[in-house]
């Protein structure tokens, strides 16, 4: 039984990403209007916001401390807010300042922190072998911390995966492997990518649990995650979890999404974080004022970072050569 | 009081050849003992062979000759 | 009986470089328990390339790693062990087999300092052998430190002989970059591939560093400059030496690739006027244009002559001992590219 306590800062954290993410989303499309130029705009580049995948990273993050690590991919901000990222800098990066967490060298697919032990990157599954490493120097210094690597579906296709799940399984690492299966790699689904309907059967083959949590439920998916933790933490050993997930919006900002036809709104009809609202309600944990309070108290943190975002100063081009070498 | 050193016996054939495949002195120069003055191979295996007292070496084989096992290689006076 | 061993120091015994780079790791694992090293067959094997010797016999398996063949999963073990502090020690067994760990090198390794804006630090040396000559083929004989060189975020380092092999692997594994380290197999002085003497040579016994960044002047010389590095450094000094008395050749030894020494190149230009490059990479697109910019951009007229650029084509290794040779920098290629500079 997971107490009321928890279960409202389940949803206040998962408000919060989620109004986080919308306002995002409303910035980096403000400004490249009419015609639209991925490159123009205060938030220039590429946007993968996690809109549905909420659950995962509040559900996983619950059972981490400040010391454990995380590898995220390029659609890393639910992890990074949840895991506890400090949201100005975070937002300072994506606006590409210097008061950014990566001083605008990095950008949203490249958030680091190390005072989290947290970072991401742009290419798939190629944070997996890293997390293996952060999970080794943690054993070797004979800490109880744990390593977590976070992908998608799609990534468990890739090499670095098996060799990741191999290494860490042969020499008993701290890793939990959190597959975040939101049904697209893009534009393909899964039933077009894998040979195998449930990616939670792949540990069998390298000797270690796989779970596969379906609902998209955030009290589930901490439970299932500590199962993991716990067993990392004790010695046990790595984990696999797929946990099946909803893609509420595109790939990434600015796509159609045509391919997706009527399952997107099926997908909509499946937003999480309504539903655990109304779960809430129905057990007295939640009424319109608290919901509303949520809110109010979100969107006021979130504008604050935005905020200081657009005040900090922007690099100045010869920082370009700064920090190739330490 | 001179000490030789021989081609250790690294294989159970005893007829087995190997290789001084380098020395690590000259003729003349002055070892401390369990200084490394060479390095042997037989069937790809290698050892590092080391002279076990101080003393002037002189060096018996040409390196990169083939070598039978048991061989004196190098003496120490 | 004599051995043709280089001249030596009173006292200072003489190593094989691949003794050297163990000795090397050795000393600084024995000062700070957070070196480690990692890749396949470095335990009780010592290394394919005799790069690890005698290590697992200190420091056990716990120090000394094998690791399953999966590049991509120990490279990046390596690198989420750097950034937690370790200073890992990786061997990419080839060179040539970075196209299966790439992005781990150059897009994580290499970027991860950079995109943190210098946040979060990545000490990590990845040694590899690398070179050929001994016909093994088109996908283990390559030199590549040109396209690692090339890619922003590496050091890229080559020794050409023991004493600098022993301290540059030294500041390599204190160094808090990435430090790609590369040893080509000719010049690791082992007894079962054909060796040129200076593979063996006097290294103090002490822990010394040289720096990397900084290339040496290995023969001093008047009439010409040759830079080279790596092995290719070895075959300079042998063409330098014959050609006491008749041409004046000073031999530039690179010692690191990335961040070039154009300073070394410029300085020995500015005295001789004329250039040969010696570079076992392939020709184009690499280290030899590179040296070649270095002069350009600073000023053409420093030329008396065109440069000569002894490279290796841009052909795949081919096989057989025959094309192997004459696709290699030999000597004799050396000393034709000396002679035609000397005219020009």
């Amino acid at each position: 039984m997971i107490e009321n306590k928890m279960r409202l800062g389940f949803y206040q954290q998962m408000v919060r990403i989620r109004t986080y993410e919308e306002a995002i989303r409303r910035d980096y499309h403000a400004d490249k209007a009419p015609a639209w130029d991925i490159g123009a705009g205060l938030i220039p580049g590429e946007m993968h916001l996690s809109a549905g995948q909420e659950p995962v990273a509040v559900g996983l993050c619950k059972n981490l401390r400040n010391s454990d690590a995380i590898t995220a991919p390029h659609r890393p901000h639910h992890m990074a807010l949840a895991k506890g990222v400090d949201m100005k800098a975070m937002t300072a990066e994506i606006f590409g300042r210097t008061t950014g967490l990566g001083k605008g060298k990095g950008g949203h697919m490249h958030l680091f922190d190390p005072s989290q032990h947290f970072s991401c990157s742009g290419i798939i599954a190629e944070g997996m072998p890293v997390a293996v490493g952060q999970a080794f120097a943690f054993k070797r210094r004979g800490t109880d911390n744990v390593a977590v690597a976070v992908a998608g579906e799609g990534a468990a296709n890739q090499g670095a995966f098996h060799e990741a799940l191999n290494l860490a399984a042969l020499w008993k690492l701290p890793v939990i492997f959190v597959i975040e299966d939101n049904d697209w790699a893009i534009s393909v689904p899964r039933d077009h990518s894998t040979s195998i309907p449930n990616n939670a059967t792949r540990a069998a083959a390298y000797g270690i649990p796989g779970e596969r949590i379906e609902g998209n439920e955030v009290e589930a998916i901490y439970e299932a995650c500590k199962t993991a933790v716990d067993r990392a933490r004790s010695g046990g050993g790595p984990s696999l979890l797929e946990i099946h997930t909803v893609r509420l919006w595109g790939h990434f900002e600015g796509d159609a999404q045509a391919y997706r036809g009527d399952e997107l709104a099926k997908a909509e009809a499946h937003d999480p974080i309504p539903a655990y609202e109304a779960k809430l309600v129905a057990d007295g944990v939640l009424d319109q004022a608290s919901i509303a309070a949520t809110k109010a108290e979100a969107s006021a943190e979130v504008e604050a970072a935005i905020a200081f975002a657009k005040n900090s100063p922007e690099p100045s081009p010869n920082d370009v050569y700064l920090h190739v070498f330490a | 009081m001179s000490e030789t050193i021989s081609f250790p016996v690294m294989s159970k054939d005893e007829n087995a050849e190997g290789v001084l495949a380098t020395w690590f002195v000259k003729t003349g120069e002055r070892v401390k003992a369990h200084q490394v003055i060479a390095e042997v191979m037989v069937d790809k295996v290698s050892l590092d062979v080391e002279t076990p007292i101080d003393g002037i070496v002189t060096l018996l084989v040409e390196e990169e000759s083939s070598t039978r096992q048991g061989t004196p290689i190098a003496r120490i006076d | 009986m004599s051995a043709t061993i280089s001249e030596t120091e009173a006292g200072t015994r003489r190593l094989t470089t691949a003794k050297a780079i163990s000795e090397a790791i050795a000393q600084e694992m024995r000062a700070n328990p957070e070196v480690f090293v990692m890749g396949e067959d470095v335990g009780p094997y010592g290394g394919i390339f005799g790069s690890t010797g005698g290590l697992f016999d200190e420091f056990g398996a716990s120090r000394i790693i094998d690791t399953p063949i999966s590049e991509t999963g120990f490279i990046g073990a390596g690198i989420g062990a750097a950034v937690e502090g370790m200073r890992p020690i990786v061997e990419l067994m080839f060179a040539d087999f970075f196209g299966v760990c790439m992005d781990q090198i150059y897009n994580h390794m290499a970027k991860i300092h950079y995109e943190s804006g210098g946040n979060v630090k990545v000490p990590l040396v990845l040694m590899m052998a690398a070179g050929g000559g001994y016909s093994d083929g088109a996908q283990h004989s390559q030199c590549l430190w040109g396209t690692f060189a090339h890619l922003p975020g590496l050091k890229v380092v080559a020794p050409s002989n023991p004493y600098d092999a022993k301290g540059l692997m030294i500041s390599a594994i204190r160094e808090d970059n990435p430090v790609l380290f590369i040893f080509h197999k000719g010049v690791m002085g082992l007894p079962w591939m054909a060796k040129n003497p200076r593979s063996i040579g006097p290294v103090p016994e002490e822990a010394y560093t040289v720096p990397i960044g900084k290339a040496a002047v290995a023969h001093k010389g008047s009439d010409v400059t040759v830079v080279s590095v790596s092995l290719s450094v070895q075959h300079c000094l042998d063409v330098a030496e014959a050609l006491e008395g008749k041409t004046s050749v000073e031999v530039v030894d690179l010692r690191t690739i990335a961040p070039l020494d154009r300073d070394a190149i410029l300085t020995s230009v500015r005295k001789t006027g004329r250039l040969v490059i010696v570079d076992e990479d392939y020709r184009s697109f690499g280290l030899s244009g590179e040296v070649v910019a270095t002069i350009t951009d600073t000023d053409p007229r420093l030329l008396k002559a065109p440069v000569q650029r002894v490279a290796y084509p841009d052909v795949p290794v081919p096989y057989a001992r025959v094309l192997e040779y004459a696709a290699l920098p030999t000597r004799e290629k050396i000393e034709a590219a000396i002679k035609a500079v000397m005219k020009g």
